[in-house]
């Protein structure tokens, strides 16, 4: 059923219709009600927060600028110490503790929040299902790591020979849970593992190496592993302010930096007290991200800011051939090298991406996007799109526009408000309640930007729809999975639109429009932060964001300075980002 | 016959794998052995277990075609259209029509999926009261081997709401997610189905070198707990139960085994599709799985989320092209707006062809004197009433099941304007639940509908 033209009249309403439309004509909270935390990419504040339309012009005196451009809303500053792992988090800790090769099956789904893992991984609480589904997955991890002695050897300090080899059982046990659990075991522990494993091993059939993988299955599945403990202690130096222990500060660098547990050049840098400074921990940044574990982590974080989730959602009419399951992985991946390459290879400006016509593409998404790829494998290769290209910047990216987009239509509406709430940090109110059908009043043969312009005409509508709309209309001319067309329905697409006062009538110039606008640095910034905390950034944070976004702007954009900053400040280090 | 003398091992049978390459029956539960002279009760008097569970599907009804035009007990009233699939069923079924959502439509499909479910609006990623299963299983589900029962999800396309795509939530931010695969929830259960050949199986060694494991675990989670503030311990104490459960399980996994009916659902029903995919068969594989999991008392509650609220998932299997929200719900659909209303409702009347599947399972299962479903209640609700204008008006519930006879059936009650938490406080009441007062706000209810109980 190939329906991509057929373009009735009544289904211009009905497009109209799907808009979700009306929003209050104010740019405020409706009947005093909470504007609400938004939906899957609602990056928005918490229940409470006024909905924002952006900053008033550009220039004048007075205006937002810095964190002052996120809207950041009050509230209570959240305790939560219980960090829960994300998926990813658990898979590349076990591969790092376990050995890349070990075999492991899912575990309970994440809970994005603004459209992070680790923002619901500090506030939902585990399911009985999941803890089962942690013994699941964790006694074959371990049963795989500890089948002989040569897998063992790979894993642990000492193979201990017999279980009267109590010395190598007890120093295997204690340098794997200094890992495990980023912080070294007390004696208590220590011997109540050790004790597990003498236990199991001395039992009729088993084995030393049985009571050792039975130990560390305990270990894994110990909170202590599974969860980053990050509770802060009364630092004297401070005022008594809670800071975050040297092992903490280990766990919470790990986590941002390598999405791991740490290594023991890091565990030693907190014993050592290294990490107690800013200097200290910034030493440590540099050399974490030059190792090949960071780019996992930007690879994780670079997912969820692009929406991979949305992509993962975005089915298509099965009319879109070229829309394979290994297409959008590669459109997915290349959004990934984007960010990668600009982060730790070029070490540019992150924001020179939203006009940048360079890019990553294999053999299938080069074949997407027609342009030539003469390599004769199918990895990854850099390419320069040619001259004159109309997919221009990280807008450009075909997993962007299909996941926000319909099956067999695009969305300008979708597409905006996600430009709008991952990548300038606004928040879109959500339609009014008991939204009634639009009455007919688009002409026959009309683009879906025809029926949109009708649909914001009503004033309940207009206000919030002209905050996303005009985006997702600089995107018209790329259809529901991304591919370029000049024309919808047989009209010419009309791409133009309007972000904060910039005009622009094509995906590159609405590119060139983000780049410039004073909310994309900031935002990044803020959602760096966002992803490294596991909490949405509020008040309390102004200052903190305030001094990384200026920093941010000195470095000329660079993530890999922002890490290291940002691991620096006081957001980082302390409990609370003030005093 | 089945058995003969062919030696089988454990493991084929539980594949369903035989002589002959068919599933294998299993002997009828353990319950009527064990029953008093006319099979109302146990032999030592205690009562038959009752089971409860809900039945979502997202994107609402069309409610003209929804609602039965005449109410009434028995002949006085008739299955509309969407509601046809569950004529063999219409002796256990109520329809209670014409209440409200009164929580506001804060978060669009959030909202009003957390209301009908919990009696409270949503949160980010939550609802802000346990959901209805949750709060009847602690009051009779707590001895069972899965007391945070089963949850079952199908369609995996999600609708991008608030609440996200789980909906079974044990109390604030302690979501039970759903699971998608029916092979995984097999292996779940196999561990305490019986081998075919009745004798017992040597004890797995393995099974208490998992407790010793799980003791240490435990001990640490102990001494962690209490460096913890108040909010963390709360998800720790969840962790805890968690373990608990399991090591419970473990426990019962080494005792005396359940018999019923486990099917495999890879040999049972191999062309469901894989997990996510919105398919008749890979309902009823987790409809048998459900059905062995209650009738032998592994667990009595249960949440069946066909397709989570507001959902885009493709109904391939009934031929319908496009996101449902969207191209149905919505009226977006290229084909024009006639087309799309009819879209809507076979959606609809697929949805609830399926839920039919599950109560004529358990209407088909014996129970006592009676079947599953005399002895059950499966309420089945939605997270909108008329979809294209998100209307919380004559909100869609079906009420199927007796309750172990709390609960009257082959009626349709219309209450005009009613608080939709009505109808979960009245389950609530019928499996002895005794508060003044259900719900959140404006969910809140502090009466029910008499007329639900028999």
């Amino acid at each position: 059923m190939t329906t991509k033209r057929l373009l009735t009249d009544s289904l211009r309403v009905a497009i109209g219709a799907t808009l979700l439309c009306g929003c209050s004509g104010e740019i405020g909270p409706s009947n005093g009600g909470p504007g609400g935390p938004g939906s899957v990419m609602g990056g928005g504040p918490p229940t409470g927060g006024p909905p924002m339309g952006g900053p008033a012009g550009g220039g004048s005196g007075g205006s937002p600028s810095g964190a002052g451009l996120l809207n950041l809303p009050s509230g209570p500053l959240p305790t939560n110490g219980l960090h829960k792992l994300t998926a990813w988090e658990f898979a590349n800790s076990l591969h790092d503790l376990l050995g890349s090769d070990v075999p492991l099956s899912p575990v309970e789904v994440d809970t994005l929040i603004g459209g992070f893992a680790t923002v619901g991984a500090s506030t939902v609480a585990i399911s009985p299902a999941g803890v089962g589904q942690y013994e699941t997955v964790l006694g074959a991890a371990t049963s795989f790591a500890f089948a002989d002695a040569t897998h063992a050897g790979a894993v642990l300090s000492c193979v201990p020979s017999a279980t009267t080899d109590a010395a190598c059982l007890t120093s295997a046990l204690s340098a794997f849970g200094r890992r495990a659990f980023r912080r070294p075991l007390s004696a208590d522990e220590t011997t109540a593992f050790v004790n597990l494993a003498t236990t199991i091993s001395n039992q009729m059939g088993s084995s030393v190496l049985a009571g050792v993988q039975h130990a560390v299955w305990a270990m894994l599945q110990s909170p202590d592993f599974l969860y980053r403990v990050e509770l802060g202690a009364p630092s004297a130096s401070d005022g008594g302010r809670l800071k975050y222990t040297g092992f903490e500060i280990a766990s919470r660098l790990a986590a941002t930096i390598w999405g791991s547990v740490p290594d023991d050049t890091l565990l030693d840098a907190a014993a050592g007290n290294a990490l107690a400074a800013p200097d200290g921990i910034r030493a440590q940044v540099q050399r974490m991200i030059a190792d090949p574990r960071a780019h996992r982590a930007l690879a994780a974080f670079s997912d969820e800011l692009f929406d991979a989730f949305a992509l993962s959602q975005a089915d298509k009419d099965p009319s879109f051939t070229a829309y394979t399951d290994t297409l959008r992985a590669a459109m997915l991946k290349e959004i990934e090298l984007r960010v990668d390459d600009m982060t730790f290879t070029q070490k540019g400006d992150y924001l020179s991406l939203f006009e940048s016509t360079t890019t990553f593409v294999n053999k299938e998404l080069a074949a997407f996007y027609g342009v030539p790829f003469t390599a004769a494998d199918s990895d990854f290769h850099r390419v320069d799109l040619p001259a004159g290209t109309p997919r221009v910047g990280l807008l450009g990216s075909a997993g962007i526009l299909a996941g926000h987009a319909h099956s067999q239509l695009t969305s300008p509406t979708s597409r905006g408000k996600y430009v709008d709430t991952m990548l300038l940090c606004r928040t879109v109110p959500p339609p009014p309640p008991g939204v009634p059908p639009l009455p007919d009043h688009a002409p026959p043969g009309s683009t879906v930007r025809q029926v949109m312009e009708a649909h914001r005409s009503q004033a309940q509508c207009a206000a919030c729809h002209a905050m996303m709309d005009p985006i997702g209309f600089g995107m018209e001319n790329f259809d529901t999975t991304g591919q370029y067309r000049t024309t919808d329905n047989g009209q010419p697409i009309d791409a133009s639109g309007t972000l904060d006062g910039v005009a622009f009538s094509s995906l590159a110039q609405l590119g060139s429009a983000v780049r410039k606008n004073a909310s994309t640095g900031p935002c990044l910034v803020s959602k760096v932060y966002e992803n490294a905390l596991g909490r949405l950034p509020i008040d309390v944070d102004t200052a903190a964001l305030d001094q990384l976004i200026t920093r941010f702007n000195a470095s000329g954009h660079h993530v890999d300075q922002l890490l290291v900053d940002l691991a620096g400040s006081d957001g980082f280090r302390f409990v609370s980002p003030t005093k | 016959m089945l058995f003969g003398r062919n030696k089988i091992s454990r493991r084929a049978v539980l594949r369903g794998a035989m002589a002959g390459g068919a599933v294998v029956a299993l002997p009828l539960p353990r319950l009527g052995a064990m029953l008093n002279g006319n099979g109302t009760a146990y032999a030592d008097g205690k009562a038959l277990p009752v089971r409860f569970g809900w039945w979502f599907f997202g994107n609402g009804i069309i409610p003209e075609r929804w609602v039965p035009s005449r109410t009434g007990v028995g002949d006085k009233w008739a299955l509309s259209e969407e509601l046809a699939p569950l004529e063999n069923v219409k002796p256990w079924v109520q329809v209670i029509s014409g209440t409200a959502i009164k929580v506001p439509d804060r978060a669009p499909h959030s909202s009003f999926t957390a209301a009908a479910l919990s009696g409270a609006d949503s949160g980010p990623r939550t609802t802000l009261l346990p959901t209805i299963e949750q709060v009847i299983g602690q009051m009779i589900n707590g001895g069972t081997t899965f007391p945070t029962g089963l949850h079952v999800g199908i369609g995996n396309s999600g609708g991008g709401t608030e609440i996200g795509d789980t909906h079974s939530f044990s109390g604030v931010n302690m979501p039970n997610p759903a699971e998608f695969d029916p092979s995984n929830m097999f292996k779940k259960l196999m561990p305490f189905a019986s081998s075919a050949t009745g004798k017992p199986t040597t004890p797995d060694p393995e099974l208490l070198r998992r407790q010793m494991v799980l003791d240490a675990v435990s001990n640490q989670a102990s001494n962690l707990r209490k460096r913890l503030g108040m909010d963390d311990q709360q998800r720790l104490d969840r962790h805890l139960q968690g373990i608990q459960e399991l090591q419970t399980q473990i426990m019962r996994a080494s005792g005396p085994k359940v018999s019923g009916k486990l099917v495999d659902p890879v040999v049972a029903h191999p062309n469901g599709g894989g997990p996510g995919s919105l398919s008749r068969e890979r309902c009823q594989a987790f409809n048998d799985l459900l059905v062995f999991a209650m009738s032998t008392d592994l667990t009595r509650i249960f949440s069946y989320t066909f397709t989570p609220a507001a959902s885009f998932q493709v109904y391939a299997d009934i031929g319908l092209p496009g996101g449902y929200h969207s191209t149905y719900g919505h009226r977006g659909s290229p084909m024009g707006a006639a087309f799309a209303t009819e879209g809507m409702n076979r959606g609809v009347r697929f949805a609830i062809g399926n839920m039919g599947d599950l109560v004529t399972r358990m209407k088909e299962t014996p129970d006592g004197a009676g079947n599953l479903l005399d002895n059950s209640c499966v309420y089945t609700t939605s997270c909108t009433s008329e979809a294209q204008t998100h209307s919380p008006l004559d909100f869609p519930i079906v009420v199927a099941g007796k309750a172990g006879g709390k609960l009257k059936g082959d009626q349709h009650i219309r209450l005009i304007d009613d608080n939709t938490t009505k109808v979960i406080y009245t389950l609530y009441t019928a499996y002895g639940g005794t508060a003044p007062t259900f719900g959140k706000d404006l969910g809140q209810v502090s009466s029910g509908i008499p007329e639900m109980l028999a």
